[in-house]
């Protein structure tokens, strides 16, 4: 899996060459943002269930279900997607905090996502609508710490961009 | 093309185009996306102002996250529309610095298409581009028949993310006629990587290689992607005289819609014992691979006593969770646990909610395995599905049961492998035909 470190190895071993200062700052940078990252990856890991229900009730709220007579593929309006897979991207994105890098969601959350949903023609925007009410529910010093908090949203971001 | 989930978001065009134009500061007390669920919403509106007014949102080009999601939205929109005249707009975003719009800007292209060489060219350029959605971009040039394209296609064959080099050996082949190459990507099927293992069955597919369908079948992955594809390549092949369906494709799709872990060739499995607990909780991950080795390993070494633990989970997680809900649904059937019939049916052959599309046929061959005359008089409803993996299921149900009586209920049914099957079934010597073609399925017999 990537990591700011491993690629940061992988790119200077491919070049057969010492890591360059910018790649060791880089390093640093996430070193020094570790602490950040490991409270909202305790917080997160702490409240996932509560977290992923409130972001999965938002999108529901959004797009509700209406109890239309009839079957799949026949009745109007659904709720889109379900509860696991918000709490696959918010455990996802708890990874990637733990890792200091987006691999865990780059590697098992979007490469074969946006292809998957595209081809599928599954709607995105609920889990647009589900990732930026978490987005936006987060608050320092209340749930956490600014700096953790960054951190979270951050991510939150990079899942909200990278997927819609 | 699937549309379940099209009238989701409940908008007109007028609301839609309104809202895609609205400027995003008035929209700050607004909660949610609305203009991205506009944008993608205009798919189901093919109208010059619908056009039009994703062209406004491409040319928006504020920097913000919500403005670029609805821009690139925008750009795929255009795509679904098939928006010939929005071609060049959709073009310019090929030298867009955002790589997911530029891989939904080649997407859209794919789907308007254009034999124009340089647009073809300039899409291929991409390749030689870092950071940028490959496998994308290899489809789209081998949909379009771009054969200047295969030495940059090439490069991808070895790439370290199989699913590219997936797209880049089933391209060649397309491209070149040489399928010398499609047995890696038959490989794949196996890989570790479970993307690697979903988007190497859309790659057989669009390569045509029919000879993968048993693989597909076996490849430990959701039953909706092996469903899918091999449903694909029957279309195709049948209709082409390439396949027989009683000996290329019914025995596979049987086995699919069974689903019985044993035919599913795994590629995970367990270090030591694994407790109870923890099997259960496999059930839910989104790796299927992991999930079958679960079911697999219950039925075997925890059968005793299951049903009722099983049913004890049912309400807290199996409800909300369409990959788990299925899993209970069959284990439910094999089980035999009668108590679960009336849940098998309201929640399952009957649920009504898109996602638990594949508990309904799951539920069909649990009433099957329940046996019991109410049983069987609900399953019969599964008939009046009008999803055809519910028929096919409630079909293979009552044979399991012994009952024909309302088969032919199915005998002027549109979908030609629900023909096909009940002509199997019933041994007349009827033929069919294929949807898509005039072809006569000859071993329908």
């Amino acid at each position: 899996m990537k990591s700011v470190i491993t690629t940061v190895v992988t790119s200077a071993d491919a070049a057969g060459r010492f890591p360059s200062s910018s790649d060791l700052e880089s390093v640093q940078g996430s070193i020094q943002r570790a602490a950040a990252r490991m409270e909202a990856a305790e917080k997160l890991g702490g409240n996932i269930d509560a977290v992923a229900k409130e972001a999965y009730d938002a999108c529901i709220k959004k797009y509700p279900y209406l109890n239309d007579a009839g079957e799949a593929n026949s009745t109007d309006t659904f709720k889109a997607k379900c509860h696991r897979d918000i709490k696959h991207y918010m455990r996802l994105i708890q990874y990637c905090l733990v890792v200091g890098g987006t691999g865990p969601l780059d590697e098992w959350g979007i490469a074969g996502s946006r292809e998957v949903y595209r081809a599928l023609n599954l709607p995105t925007p609920p889990y647009v609508e589900a990732l930026s009410f978490a987005r936006n529910r987060g608050c320092a010093p209340r749930d956490l710490s600014a700096q953790a908090l960054t951190e979270y949203n951050a991510l939150l971001d990079y899942a909200i961009n990278s997927l819609s | 093309m699937d549309n379940r989930f099209s009238n989701m978001f409940g908008l007109s065009e007028e609301e839609c185009i309104r809202w895609l134009d609205t400027p995003m500061e008035d929209l700050k007390d607004e909660p949610g996306n609305l203009r991205y669920a506009a944008a993608t919403h205009l798919a189901n509106y093919p109208s010059d102002a619908s056009v039009q007014a994703l062209v406004r949102a491409i040319n928006n080009t504020n920097p913000e996250l919500d403005n670029r999601i609805v821009r690139r939205k925008a750009v795929e929109t255009l795509g679904r529309l098939k928006s010939v005249q929005a071609l060049p707009v959709v073009r310019g975003c090929l030298a867009d610095e955002d790589c997911y719009t530029v891989e939904n800007a080649v997407w859209s292209i794919g789907e308007i298409g254009t034999d124009d060489v340089d647009i073809l060219e300039e899409v291929s350029l991409l390749l030689e581009k870092p950071k940028q959605t490959y496998r994308v971009i290899i489809h789209v040039l081998a949909k379009l028949g771009y054969k200047p394209g295969v030495a940059r296609i090439q490069k991808f064959t070895d790439h370290e993310d199989r699913s590219i080099a997936s797209a880049a050996l089933t391209s060649i082949a397309r491209l070149t006629d040489d399928r010398s190459q499609l047995d890696k990507v038959v490989e794949f099927l196996q890989d570790a990587n479970v993307y690697a293992r979903r988007l190497s069955i859309q790659d057989l597919v669009d390569a045509e290689h029919y000879a993968a369908i048993p693989a597909i079948a076996q490849s430990p992955v959701s039953v909706s992607f092996r469903l899918r594809g091999i449903r694909l390549l029957a279309d195709a092949g049948v209709g082409a005289g390439k396949l027989d369906f009683a000996k290329d494709v019914e025995p596979w799709l049987d086995k699919v819609i069974a689903d019985d872990p044993k035919d599913i060739a795994m590629v995970h499995e367990y270090d030591q014992a694994p407790t109870l607990e923890f099997l259960l909780g496999e059930l839910y991950q989104t790796d299927f691979g992991r999930c079958y080795l679960a079911l697999q390993t219950l039925m075997a070494d925890h059968r005793e006593g299951l049903a009722p633990v099983v049913m004890a989970t049912y309400m807290d997680k199996a409800r909300n969770d369409y990959g788990g809900h299925y899993l209970v649904m069959k284990l439910l059937g094999w089980l035999q646990y009668e108590p679960a019939l009336e849940l098998i049916v309201s929640e399952g052959l009957n649920n009504p909610m898109p996602q638990f599309q594949k508990s309904k046929f799951a539920a069909a061959l649990a009433l099957g395995d329940l046996g019991t005359p109410d049983a069987i008089a609900s399953l019969k409803e599964g008939l009046k599905s009008p999803v055809w993996m519910v028929k096919y299921a409630t079909l293979m149900a009552l044979e399991k049961v012994g009952d024909r009586t309302s088969h032919e209920t199915l005998s002027d049914d549109p979908d030609w492998v629900i023909r096909a099957k009940l002509t199997r079934l019933l041994g007349s010597a009827r033929s069919v035909s294929t949807d898509d073609s005039a072809t006569t399925v000859a071993s329908a017999r």
